[in-house]
């Protein structure tokens, strides 16, 4: 116990005299969330629009105030040329085109099927499937506000309209932060506690403290544990601190137990740790450690459904990413937040999560070895 | 002198993949000894003594430290030596108290003692204008006193030391081996390597390593004996080889 406490004590020291790691410790992760918050924004807002209007009819002028009135269009340009369509694609001036042809409003009047083009620029995904629902939001409700103006009541007559009432759950702004940041904060619990951990095993591999620690009676399990427990510490101090910010500036909701957040959050520093410990075991310098730790980094947090969810991956990724443990606290973490889901509900990511963390640590912890070579 | 063994081996071998860094090493060191162990860079030296020490497997041999096997018992071994490595390897960014105060409670000692030993550490090794400094604002030659102190808090019976004085002139290098004198006459055996041949002349006796072999172990006066030379530097130059000696001194 002794052991342990001066093993925490130095740490502790080491960490507060090394200005550029508490650096990297306190600012970075506040830098990271920001950066990420903001830049990785899902919302689907301000779709850079191109007008084609060849009918240039009270109804077109119609059609196209309606989606100049909404923030989720920006109109960009109006043209009466096509190609020109294509080239504003290509530099990315526009993102999507209304092309509304010359007989629109004639055939709206005759009844006879009157259409519009829409195009896409479809190589985001995601945004253009968004900004095509906007799209035909707005189209059917111009439908519908024009089948009940008073001189085509009459044909009213047998068409039952249903109107759709919206109502999303859980995010019902479609904030992108709400999501993002409880993905932010598990990416922290990753990188932190893994960088820490095996970057502060193999600098003193590297400058010897290790070789002069492994030949004092200090056990294994207390060496490891000095280690490995103030950076347990510190990665709740850089949890809560995340949380704290992060809730008021981003006017994010949390509607889950927090005492469940720091539990499971407990469990999946096993993994971060555990992963921490076994990069010092396979290499020998800190620049090892950190282009090992990146390589691991990078694949988790692919796998983990941040960037992309996992639901829009391939099939055979799908499965892959029940390899991942990120994946598992991910779920967590957003629905905690988001959903404020009780244990009952998480323990199906719960148990493979701690399940993983216990074996990678104890791998970890047997592969870490008293020795030099 | 007292017959007890402190240090023995057996046909020690440690290999690297192909290459024999050790080669079948047999030696006995009694209580009460400085042993020198002589070798250019590269001789092996740092190799025997971490599988004394326990950092290493031995890759064949026997070999026990304070009558533990250092196979089977190296956390019996860790709690009866004091190692201090080639490198300096105590942690710059504490003080000198700071390190100290870390190794007591590591070795396990309680509060009390480690002042009591920090005490009588510091004056017989000569640290005290030191103390409150960081450690890597001190002079080499401190820091090696320091990491001595430090390998000895714990008042070990056995001593390891991997080239203590390289690197400092020779003034701090006769006042670090005056120290050694004293503590081996508190009944201590020190095992000390080193590529400096004046030190050599100071050891109770010394091996000639070279290329994982010993090639030659004796007391310095039968050394330069039987080789009929006047100095352990000409000794070793007619076995080794001149452009393997450090001739910086
Ligand atoms: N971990 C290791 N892996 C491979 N070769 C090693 C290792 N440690 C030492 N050696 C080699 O063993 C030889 C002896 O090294 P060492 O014991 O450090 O010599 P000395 O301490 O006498 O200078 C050297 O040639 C060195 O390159
Ligand atoms: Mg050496």
């Amino acid at each position: 116990m002794q052991q342990i406490l001066a093993m925490i004590r130095k740490e502790f020291k080491q960490i507060f005299r090394d200005i550029p790691m508490m650096a990297i410790i306190f600012i970075v992760p506040i830098i990271q969330l920001f950066v990420l918050a903001f830049a990785i924004t899902v919302d689907v807002k301000q779709i850079k629009l191109l007008i084609s209007d060849f009918d240039d009819s009270r109804a077109s002028r119609e059609i196209i105030r309606a989606f100049g009135n909404t923030d989720r269009f920006k109109i960009v340009g109006y043209t009466h040329d096509l190609n020109c369509v294509r080239g504003n694609f290509q530099e990315w001036k526009a993102q999507m085109a209304l092309i509304i042809p010359p007989d629109f409003s004639k055939k709206m009047a005759r009844n006879l099927h009157p259409q519009v083009q829409i195009s896409i620029d479809g190589v985001d995904g995601n945004t253009a499937g968004v900004a095509l629902g906007y799209a035909q939001g707005i189209l059917s409700q111009f439908g519908t506000e024009f089948l009940i103006q008073p001189q085509y009541r009459s044909r009213l007559k047998d068409v039952h309209l249903v109107t759709m009432v919206e109502r999303m759950w859980y995010n019902p702004d479609l904030s992108s932060e709400q999501y993002m940041v409880p993905g932010i904060a598990v990416v922290l619990l990753t990188i932190l506690p893994m960088m820490l951990s095996a970057m502060s095993l193999v600098r003193e591999k590297e400058i010897g403290t290790l070789e002069q620690l492994m030949v004092t009676p200090l056990k294994k399990h207390q060496l490891l544990l000095g280690k490995l427990i103030p950076f347990l510490i510190l990665s709740f101090i850089e949890l809560a601190l995340l949380i704290a910010i992060a809730m008021p500036v981003f006017n994010i909701s949390m509607n889950g137990s927090f005492f469940l957040l720091a539990v499971l959050a407990f469990f999946y520093l096993f993994t971060t740790l555990g992963l921490g410990i076994f990069i010092s075991t396979v290499t020998q310098t800190q620049q090892q450690a950190m282009f090992f730790a990146w390589f691991i980094m990078v694949f988790m947090i692919l796998m983990s459904g941040f960037f992309i969810p996992i639901e829009n991956m391939p099939q055979l990724l799908q499965k892959l990413t029940y390899l991942n443990p990120m994946r598992y606290f991910m779920y967590i973490m957003r629905d905690i937040f988001q959903k404020g889901s009780s244990i009952r509900f998480l323990y199906k990511d719960a148990v493979p999560m701690t399940i993983y963390g216990l074996l990678i640590f104890s791998f970890s912890v047997i592969k870490f070895q008293k020795r030099v070579g | 002198m007292n017959r007890q063994i402190s240090v023995y081996t057996d046909q020690l071998t440690r290999r690297f993949g192909k290459f024999v860094a050790v080669d079948g090493v047999s030696i006995s060191v009694y209580r009460g000894e400085i042993f020198g162990f002589l070798g250019a860079n590269g001789a092996g030296k740092t190799t025997l003594i971490r599988m004394l020490c326990g950092l290493l497997k031995p890759s064949g041999g026997e070999g026990s430290v304070a009558g533990f096997d250092i196979k089977e018992k190296s956390e019996q071994i860790k709690k009866r030596i004091g190692y201090m490595s080639q490198r300096f390897s105590l942690y710059a960014d504490l003080t000198v108290t700071e390190n100290i105060h870390f190794y007591g409670a590591i070795y396990g000692l309680a509060k009390e003692e480690i002042r009591q030993r920090e005490e009588e550490l510091v004056s017989q090794v000569g640290l005290d204008p030191y103390m409150n400094q960081m450690t890597k604002d001190l002079p080499l030659g401190i820091k090696q006193r320091l990491a001595l102190g430090c390998a000895m808090l714990h008042n070990p019976p056995i001593l390891f030391l991997d080239e203590p004085t390289s690197g400092v002139d020779p003034q701090a290098r006769r006042g670090f081996w005056n120290l050694l004198y004293e503590t081996v006459q508190t009944g201590k055996t020190i095992f000390v390597t080193t590529h400096y041949m004046d030190e050599a002349e100071y050891c109770h006796r010394v091996s000639i390593m070279d290329q994982g072999k010993i090639i030659e172990m004796g007391s310095p006066s039968q050394l330069k004996e039987s080789h009929k030379k006047s100095t352990i530097q000409d000794v070793f130059i007619a076995l080794v080889g001149g452009e393997k000696t450090d001739q910086k001194e």
